[in-house]
């Protein structure tokens, strides 16, 4: 296991290493460059000059990439242009709201998949089996930005029960401390992918509910209920912990739309107002956070099958 | 049964919940009266992408932004501001705001002297004295180079001498003449009082004298100050930028950039500038739709909906919010590409510049497209608001739209519509022909860059390519990122590499925002710093020198005149700043054209009275 985990770990740097020199030159052959979105039309061209000396601009694109490597190795990933503060205090601030966000939402998801996605498997077939499956359906055909929307107008709007804004508290403290402010934003990424996960979990639920060892323990006498506590859900929730794993990053990508529709200020945020200001050094940061997380997310999965499957552990 | 139960328990405790009022959290705006009242909080939205983010009053290039003086201006009062003469109903440099009183120019305009308004004391008791300003010029003076606002010749450049005549009194030896209303609209304006008995230490920590005298310790104080700014996540705890004399001061500035103000307790200027308000946040929105949606919901006490919702106004109206457009000190244009690989020898030709200015039809997009919060751009002064600067023959629109005119020009310069595009007949450089550089057969077909992001821009774009085509200009429009519209719009001879843009456009929010006096040195002069399409005109130039050094306010309209007459770009519809939605009861706002808030004038009136 150990042996396999510290393999997965270096192709995570290859894969990191090679996705670090893709973003760095799709950056940097945006045309217009920073310096004219730092400095507007009002900076002159001495000012332009200066900016781009100061950053390495006016270097190769080969030396900057080594500059920008040399300084990654030291932990300096730069400052920002636009919020005037390092690049790694600024992802140290955002990261864990983000977090938050996601974790948030993908528990309230799994919460409410898991119960729904086991109730259409057991009761395949009947209406309340169409109904949640039409259901899941909608939701699942629904974009974000418009379901947040509808919760807006509903809640905030119609009936004004929740602010129409996330909190705007500087840790993740301050934002659990107002916490119906997070509510509409937890909900609204929740709800986008809880539809995903039910379907995955029914179609799981219905697979073991075929298998051998569940008609074994049916002759044994043992109850419906502990079959399917016990063994069903227990077998039901390994592809799931698959799709958890993979979908993490998304989730996380995802957060853009969720942070930039009620202000949130996460990574989203931070990733959404660097592309508008062509902020190189936080665009790089984000990118590099994203690619740490997908990488992460895959290494959780195979954690994730080996504690859900012992099988898998002893063959690893 | 249970699980109902559960359920509307929960929903009762949310409700509880979200009744209790939190910062910038929904308010209720019944019927209000008259009478005011002392105290509350008002969040103001800041516009999308605009994240206050520098302190020190000096600021380098790109952090120049208009909201962070507007904040810098609230904790340290201005020398000099765009102030609104209630009497006089227009703007002026001096008034109960600033620290400065009026100028007074002598020794042939060689010589301005500054008197300060005296009794005003810094936070911690010391007097802001001229010492301040000497700390200021200084500082500026060994640093111009890392100065936002710096540009060959300018301040600091054309004082001579910086002179301190008595606590309260500055004196500036000029290089030469200047013309003392641009001087103090445009130079004086970007004065600033600094706390030297504060602020002066070379290092952390280290003794506070007189270093800036010399270059070499204003390199260092500079360098220190420039070092605690660029840390913004201490702003709220950095004793340095506890030490203002403005209405308010610092008590919160988060990484994201919403900062929160309070009144400044030792505030010892006029009376009139002390604050109503308990207290004032200013809360950045990355995109207009959250802050819409916030607004909607009322979480917020003063923002700004998109001009295309101004249909919308009575639903905002109906919520107890008013509806102002905030008209920006600004001109609004295309700028021509005179060099231009492709279409420079069109651009140069100043009939098919008035031909197209005739296609412009600025009232029908004034009207339709940005639903009447547009205003004209007739020249290069700002037709609205009304000034000083804006004579009687630049209030008329010299090229009304007239598809018939237009036609006319062309065709008496020996242009032809053949298959629906205008085609040169008569080459040659007669008064009848196309002009210099303009081959037989040669197409009139032009591309557009426009920056993109906005439906009012877009419709802006397809209105003027539709109304060119009628005239057969084949107008193509590209619209890109504004930064990258910003960078290929650079000054560029027919030579270099991507000087194959014909027009550009970045104006959705206003193209130029204009100092006090709108003077076009830096737009329309040779070789201006943002003279993006290389425009290039004897007269203009002298003229606008004489806009910088002529005291005679003749000047700056004989400027705005032949300017507007020789269309150096294409003037297009103005766009307020931003359509501001106030709530009904907060009171006292004077939405300032040169985009400075002035939130000690704020205070809510007493709710349950009359409207």
């Amino acid at each position: 296991m150990t042996g396999f985990l510290v393999k997965r770990f270096l192709q995570a740097l290859v894969v990191l290493f090679l996705v670090s020199i893709i973003v760095f030159v799709l950056l940097h052959m945006l045309p217009g460059g920073p310096a004219r979105a730092i400095l507007g039309p009002k900076g002159t061209p001495q000012q332009i000059d200066q900016f781009n000396h100061q950053q390495g601009y006016d270097r190769s694109l080969p030396t900057q990439y080594l500059m920008y490597l040399k300084r990654l190795f030291t932990g300096d990933l730069g400052d920002s242009y636009k919020l005037n503060s390092p690049v790694f205090e600024l992802l140290k601030q955002r990261l864990p709201k983000t977090l938050l966000l996601t974790v948030l939402s993908t528990a309230l998801a799994v919460v409410i998949a898991v119960p729904l996605g086991l109730l259409q498997a057991v009761r395949r077939g009947k209406a309340s089996d169409y109904a949640l499956t039409g259901l899941a359906f909608l939701l699942y055909a629904t974009p974000v930005f418009f379901l947040g929307l509808i919760m807006i107008i509903l809640f905030a709007q119609v009936f004004p029960v929740l602010p129409a804004e996330a909190p705007q508290g500087e840790s993740v403290g301050e934002l659990l401390g107002d916490f119906t402010g997070l509510v509409l934003p937890v909900v609204t990424m929740a709800f986008g992918i809880v539809a995903m996960f039910s379907r995955y979990m029914r179609s799981a639920v219905l697979d073991n509910l075929t298998e051998e060892y569940v008609r074994t323990a049916m002759a044994k006498g043992q109850s419906s209920r502990r079959i399917l506590v016990r063994h069903v859900l227990r077998n039901a929730l390994i592809p799931l912990a698959t799709l958890l794993g993979l979908y993490l990053p998304t989730l996380f990508s995802g957060a853009l739309v969720v942070e930039s529709m009620f202000n949130y200020p996460g990574m989203g945020l931070l990733f959404w107002n660097a592309a508008q200001g062509s902020d190189f050094p936080v665009l790089l940061g984000v990118t590099l956070v994203v690619g740490i997380a997908t990488v992460l997310g895959s290494l959780l999965t195979d954690i994730l099958y080996a504690v859900l499957d012992p099988r898998i552990r002893s063959v690893a | 049964m249970r699980s109902v139960k559960a359920a509307a328990a929960a929903g009762l405790v949310l409700a509880v919940l979200t009744g209790c009022t939190r910062e910038g959290g929904r308010v209720d705006m019944g019927p209000t009266g008259g009478v005011p009242v002392e105290g509350g909080t008002a969040t103001m939205a800041l516009p999308p992408n605009a994240t206050p983010n520098w302190i020190f009053p000096i600021g380098p290039p790109g952090y120049g932004a208009s909201y962070n003086a507007g904040i810098q201006f609230l904790l340290f009062m201005p020398v000099y501001d765009a102030v609104l003469d209630k009497d006089k109903g227009g703007l002026t440099t001096h008034g109960p705001s600033t620290l400065g009183l009026e100028p007074k120019y002598s020794d042939g305009n060689r010589t301005v002297t500054v008197p300060l308004r005296k009794g005003v004391k810094w936070s911690d008791g010391k007097p802001v004295t001229a010492r301040d300003l000497e700390f200021w010029f200084n500082l500026l003076k060994a640093n111009k180079t890392n100065w936002g606002n710096y540009s060959l010749g300018t301040m600091p450049d054309n004082v001579k001498r910086f002179e301190t005549l008595d606590d309260h009194t500055v004196r500036l030896r000029l290089t030469r003449a200047y013309n003392p209303d641009w001087f103090t609209a445009n130079q004086l304006t970007l004065m600033r009082a600094l706390p030297q008995h504060a602020w002066g230490a070379r290092t952390d920590g280290g003794p506070v004298g007189d270093f800036d005298r010399t270059k070499k310790g204003a390199k260092a104080v500079f360098a220190r100050l420039t070092r605690h700014a660029k840390s913004l996540g201490s702003y709220g705890s950095d004793p340095l930028w506890k030490t203002v004399n403005g209405p308010w001061k610092l008590a919160g500035w988060r990484d994201s950039g919403q900062v929160t103000i309070v009144p400044n307790e030792k505030f010892t200027g006029p009376r009139s500038q002390r604050p109503h308000l308990d207290k004032v946040v200013f809360k950045p929105f990355t995109t207009a739709d959250s802050e819409y949606n916030v607004l909607r919901s009322g979480g917020v006490d003063y923002g700004y909906i998109p001009p295309s919702v101004m249909a919308q106004k009575g639903k905002f109206e109906d919520k107890g919010y008013r509806v102002d457009p905030w008209e920006g000190w600004a001109a609004t244009y295309i700028v021509y590409n005179f060099n231009s690989t492709h279409a420079g020898p069109l651009m140069r030709q100043l009939y098919i510049r008035r031909a197209m200015q005739h296609l412009v039809d600025q009232k029908a997009m004034s009207d339709v497209i940005w639903q009447g919060s547009a205003t004209p751009t007739l020249g290069p002064v700002p037709v609205t608001p009304k000034s000083r600067y804006l004579s009687k023959a630049m209030e008329r629109n010299r090229y009304p739209f007239s598809v018939a005119k237009a036609k006319s020009l062309l065709t008496s310069h020996g242009w032809e519509k053949k298959d629906g595009t205008a085609r040169c007949v008569r080459p040659g450089t007669g008064a009848d022909e196309c002009g210099e550089g303009i081959e037989k057969n040669d197409p009139l077909e032009l591309t557009l860059l426009s920056q993109s992001g906005s439906t009012e821009t877009t419709n802006t774009m397809q209105e003027l390519k539709s109304s060119l085509s009628k005239a057969g200009i084949d107008l193509t429009v590209r619209q890109q990122p504004l930064n990258s519209v910003l960078g290929k719009s650079v000054p560029c001879t027919a030579k270099d590499p991507g000087c194959d843009w014909d027009m550009s456009f970045f104006g959705t929010a206003g193209s130029w925002y204009y100092p006090l006096n709108p003077s076009g040195e830096q737009l329309f002069s040779t070789g201006a710093s943002a003279n993006f399409g290389n425009y290039s005109d004897k007269k203009a130039d002298r003229i606008i020198r004489a806009v910088q050094y002529s005291p005679d306010m003749k000047a700056v309209h004989e400027y705005g005149e032949y300017l507007a007459d020789q269309l150096p770009v294409m003037w297009m519809p103005n766009p307020a700043y931003q359509v501001s939605v106030i709530r009904n009861d907060l009171r006292g706002i004077e939405q300032n054209p040169t985009v400075t808030f002035a939130p000690q004038d704020w205070y809510y009136v007493k709710k349950g009275a009359e409207k």
